[in-house]
């Protein structure tokens, strides 16, 4: 290839991940992940959906860079995630993306608060950041958004599961990111405690902030524009539902429930 | 399935195992290498001692040929007195007259070596007639020819001597032909060396009047008299009192104008010598138990709580309390065998260089199965502590009941006591390695002297080969006062007055005169006495008399009693330790000798001034040479262990910081994870543990320092009194414990912590998400 060709060429691959919130190519981990490709828009709420074992995780922690793939491309915005090192990968989610976990993975010696301040206070160090006192004023506003307020000084083993997930959704929304990644945020949760935390992830996607969820329940998915069924590493189907709106919810459920049934769930 | 067990856990914690091993086998082969060291030293010693027939009792007295006949006969009057005192007392089974021909250490050289510059005195003499044999190096009576010398062991190395160098006496030069252990005065802490000639040259050297005689150093053959030192030695039957056989020899006014010496005190001389490196690896080898017992016990407990579940399998299944400890007790047994025999082996190997100067002074220690079995005991032993810990660990286990095992295991402890090991351990090796550092820069330091019954005083004459000490003193004394480069000087005058005791028993006791507050010796207890009427007793005879500090003793001045009350307590080892200080006596007895302490005004023509006052019959040393040769041998040996201390404190502190930080990080993997699945950077993890580790590392140094400033004293003072020092205070090179020592620490320490957090690079962003939750 020429040496213009070849610059034509990288431009229109830029313009095109640059169209694309995050974009995933031929991604290959082990015998885990065998060519997995999909893109995913500014401000789209997707699911990854799929059996047990089938990479739902792998998926994610390859896309986020805390795992090392064997192969393929992951591009988030006009940056390629996979060429990046480890240390670059690790600013990159400290600044661009969020996490929430499915066993929350809170720090035992420290209160809510102190968990939800931890990546906006390492974040924010050196001149020209935000001080102790903004950043703390940021976690208040997004505890009480979150219905949380009063539970700051009280120990993670001192809240319900579902305090500690919307915690969770704080600590990872303090740095603004583009990108919320969530792997089964509702794994762990009783029914009730799981739709209060949706509610939160679905108000917080049409405030602008882009999600990529891995579930395994179908109602929770339903409740996404998109959603992507991976099995033994491959993506195999896709739905889109697009935006849900008033009332819908039971039909949308339904219709994901088919699909699911189709797929072979 | 036990084996199976064990096999696998070795294999998933190579880590721990090999940490665990290694604290048993340095246990092992410390206390088995003191033991080796010390059965050799004693061994040897002994087995010398046997062989060359020490004397029980040595009584030195220099002066004129009293024991001659006139005409030239063996038996002269002194001689005839002598001979009828032992026939008298039944408990003498043997004694004789051994001749010390006192060369002039400026006339010697060795090899090309002077001896100018020794501090010790050095002379000729023939082998002993019926007992106190020269030894040579296989411990055989060696055959000495005309010609010939055999020089002390000691002045192999000291001298880089070899078979076939001449040593040159003045003008004569003999060839030395082999090298002899001299079992009285084979350390250097024995102020005289002995060189064996044959009877030859002995008279030969003698007749040419090149010796120290009366100060007036000559190589004219035309000398009146010639002084020699004798050495007036008994043997007595087993189970003599020596100090009640010593007290009738000094009642009996035979010639008695030197230092006695009594076998116990050669023994202990010879042990001191050579044993100060031993007592420090008793020593470190306490503290390294110590330091393994905690850490052991620490990685036991660790792999427990990483295991919890495990465990709760296990009695889920059924496995009973003990058959659980029995798993883990038998991998701690099978560590421990390996521990030992690594330990027993290495202790072999680092006992040959480590005992080349012994081997060299006393010859190989007999019965060499004895010390091999002590040392399997002491392995035996350190292995059976360590074991002890680990059981005690293990009883952790029986109060585990199987559901908290299963479903705890998420809730790990912090990782507090880790950190609290590491300063535990920090602060045990730098006080390991301030102590010795500490005892060496005592003992070389000049007023170390002052402990020893020695004044803080530049130079010392000695005045004691003259008939007439008394004279010779006041001579010196008019010198001294006249010189212009003296800056202060003090008289002290010896002599023996008899003593009245509260329980109404007859003493005879050295008594120092003069102004003991010019140079004044360290006292333990009390003061030094200032007028007529106050004494001052050494350490020795006041615990012999059973005085304290305000006791009262009746002296008796030219017949008359007087009352003495007792005014301090002080260290000495001279003399056989048993002196006393006064200030006046007013006694009309002559001197036995007397000592002169000066002080220069400057450095400068030094030597010169020396040589002049040494002419005027007086024995002047240097006291800072006085130290270098005396204690030069302790000290090689005290830096080498300090040395091998400091090698060690950095090994242990190192293995453990590196371990402790390992097993941190290890535990803490789900927090480090999640800062990193959080965005937090490998560099930011490291940085944070990095201090995490040096900061107990930091407290431990600090903490090592103060406790070996504080308490390293009284743990010095175990070794010191042994020396004879009672009483005394660590002379502390602030450059060593502020700044090298804590650097030589504090450096591999820092290397360690890095090498230790190495492992949070492996650790994956992702795993958290894996695990069970809350960190």
């Amino acid at each position: 290839m020429r040496e213009g060709e070849k610059t034509m060429c990288e431009a229109k691959a830029k313009s095109d991940t640059a169209d694309k919130l995050l974009r995933v190519e031929g991604l290959r981990k082990g015998e885990i992940l065998d060519q997995v490709s999909f893109e995913m828009s500014q401000g789209e709420l997707l699911a990854v959906m799929g059996p047990s074992g089938s990479g739902k995780s792998t998926l994610l922690y390859q896309v986020t860079g805390m795992d090392q793939p064997s192969g393929g491309r992951v591009w988030l915005g006009g940056t390629e995630v996979t060429g990046l090192t480890e240390d670059e990968k690790a600013r990159l989610r400290m600044k661009r993306m969020g996490f929430v976990f499915q066993q929350m993975n809170m720090l035992a010696n420290l209160n809510i608060l102190d968990n939800i301040l931890l990546p906006a206070v390492q974040a924010n160090k050196g001149k020209g950041k935000k001080s102790a006192d903004e950043l703390t004023k940021t976690a208040r506003d997004l505890m009480r958004k979150l219905s949380i307020s009063g539970l700051e000084d009280r120990r993670i083993t001192q809240v319900s599961g579902g305090q500690l997930q919307r915690a969770c959704i704080c600590r990872s929304m303090m740095n603004r990111p583009e990108i919320l990644f969530a792997d089964e945020p509702t794994g762990s949760l009783n029914k009730r405690a799981a739709s209060e935390v949706m509610t939160e992830l679905v108000r917080l996607n049409r405030e602008g902030t882009s999600v990529l969820m891995v579930t395994h329940d179908g109602r929770i998915a339903s409740c996404c524009d998109r959603i992507l069924y991976l099995l033994d590493g491959r993506i195999c189907g896709e739905l889109v539902l697009g935006r849900a709106k008033e009332g819908t919810g039971r039909m949308r459920e339904e219709k994901v429930n088919s699909w699911l049934m189709e797929m072979g769930w | 399935m036990i084996r199976k067990l064990i096999w696998n856990d070795m294999k998933q914690n190579r880590l721990s195992c090999a940490a665990t091993i290694f604290f048993m086998a340095v246990s092992a082969m410390l206390l088995a290498l003191a033991v080796l060291l010390c059965s050799g030293l004693l061994g040897a010693i002994d087995n010398l001692m046997d062989r060359s027939q020490v004397p029980d009792y040595m009584q030195m007295h220099t002066g004129s040929d009293i024991f001659a006949k006139p005409g030239g006969g063996r038996m002269g009057s002194a001689a005839e007195a002598l001979s009828s005192f032992a026939e008298e007392r039944k408990e003498v089974r043997q004694w004789q007259i051994c001749r010390f021909l006192n060369l002039d250490n400026s006339r010697i050289t060795l090899g090309s070596r002077s001896l100018a510059d020794s501090t010790q005195d050095n002379g000729l003499c023939v082998q002993g007639e019926g007992f106190d044999y020269l030894l040579d190096t296989e411990n055989r009576m060696p055959k000495v020819l005309p010609g010939e010398v055999y020089a002390p062991a000691c002045y192999r190395s000291l001298y880089e001597l070899a078979e076939g160098d001449i040593m040159a006496i003045g003008s004569h030069e003999l060839v030395i032909a082999g090298f002899i252990r001299d079992a009285q005065m084979n350390s250097m802490m024995a102020s005289s060396k002995r060189f064996l000639v044959s009877a030859e040259d002995y008279g030969r050297i003698k007749e040419s009047g090149i010796t120290q005689t009366d100060g007036l150093m000559t190589d004219s053959p035309s000398q009146g008299y010639l002084s020699e030192e004798y050495l007036i030695e008994f043997r007595l039957s087993e189970g003599t009192d020596i100090n009640s056989f010593a007290a009738a020899y000094a009642a009996s006014g035979l010639p008695a104008n030197g230092p006695a010496v009594t076998k116990p005190l050669v023994r202990m001389m010879n042990a001191l010598a050579d044993g100060t490196m031993i007592l420090v690896i008793f020593l470190v080898s306490a503290v390294v138990l110590l330091i393994s017992m905690l850490c052991i016990r620490f990685l036991c407990l660790t792999q427990m709580e990483r295991e919890r579940r495990e465990m709760g399998m296990l009695k889920a299944l059924g496995v009973g309390r003990t058959g659980i400890r029995r798993i883990y007790f038998v991998k701690y047994l099978l560590f421990s065998g390996w521990g030992a025999f690594a330990g027993y082996s290495a202790a072999f190997l680092l006992k040959a260089p480590l005992e080349k100067q012994i081997r060299e002074l006393y010859g190989a220690a007999p019965g060499g199965i004895k010390a091999v079995i002590t040392a399997f005991l002491a392995v035996i032993l350190v292995e059976g502590i360590l074991l002890l810990s680990v059981r005690g660990s293990l009883k952790k286990t029986e109060r585990l009941s199987a559901l908290e095992a299963l479903f705890q295991s998420g809730e790990r402890k912090k990782s507090m006591g880790q950190y609290i090991v590491i300063g535990l351990v920090a602060a045990a090796c730098t006080f390991l390695a301030l102590v010795p550092r500490n005892l060496y820069s005592t003992m070389s330091a000049p007023e170390f002297v002052t402990y020893m019954g020695i004044g803080d005083g530049e130079l010392r004459m000695d005045v004691r080969q003259t008939d007439n000490i008394d004279l010779a003193t006041e001579q010196i004394a008019a010198a001294l006062r006249l010189d212009a480069e003296v800056e202060r000087f003090a008289v002290l005058r010896t002599g023996s007055v008899r003593a009245v005791l509260p329980d109404g028993e007859t003493i005879s006791l050295t008594v120092e005169t003069g102004d003991h507050s010019i140079f004044p010796v360290s006292y333990s207890e009390g003061s030094l006495p200032e007028k007529r009427g106050e004494i001052a007793l050494s350490a020795m005879n006041a615990d012999e008399l059973g005085l304290d500090v305000g006791s009262t003793v009746r002296l008796m001045i030219d017949g008359k009693p007087e009352e003495y009350t007792v005014c301090g307590i002080y260290s000495d080892i001279t003399n056989g330790g048993r002196t006393a200080k006064a200030f006046e006596t007013g006694s009309s007895a002559p001197a036995m000798w007397s000592i002169l302490y000066v002080s220069l005004n400057g450095s400068e023509g030094k030597g010169q001034w020396m040589s002049h006052y040494r002419q005027m019959g007086a024995d002047v040393t240097d006291i800072a040479d006085y130290v270098r040769d005396t204690y030069g041998q302790t000290l090689g040996q005290l830096r080498l262990a300090f040395l091998a201390v400091l090698a060690i404190a950095v090994l242990v502190i190192s293995v453990v910081v590196m371990l402790f930080m390992r097993l941190i990080v290890e535990k803490e993997r789900y927090t480090v994870s999640l800062h990193k699945a959080l965005g937090f950077t490998c560099m930011d993890m490291k940085r944070l543990y990095f201090f995490r580790g040096l900061i107990p590392v930091i407290m431990g140094l600090i903490a090592g320092i103060l406790v070996g400033i504080l308490c390293g004293e009284r743990v010095c003072g175990l070794v010191l009194s042994a020396f004879g020092a009672e009483s005394f205070r660590f002379v502390i090179s602030w450059d060593w414990v502020l700044a090298f020592i804590p650097a030589v620490l504090l450096g591999p320490a820092a290397c360690a912590v890095l090498m230790g957090i190495e492992g949070i690079r492996r650790i994956g962003a992702f795993e958290c998400c894996r695990g069970n939750g809350q960190t």
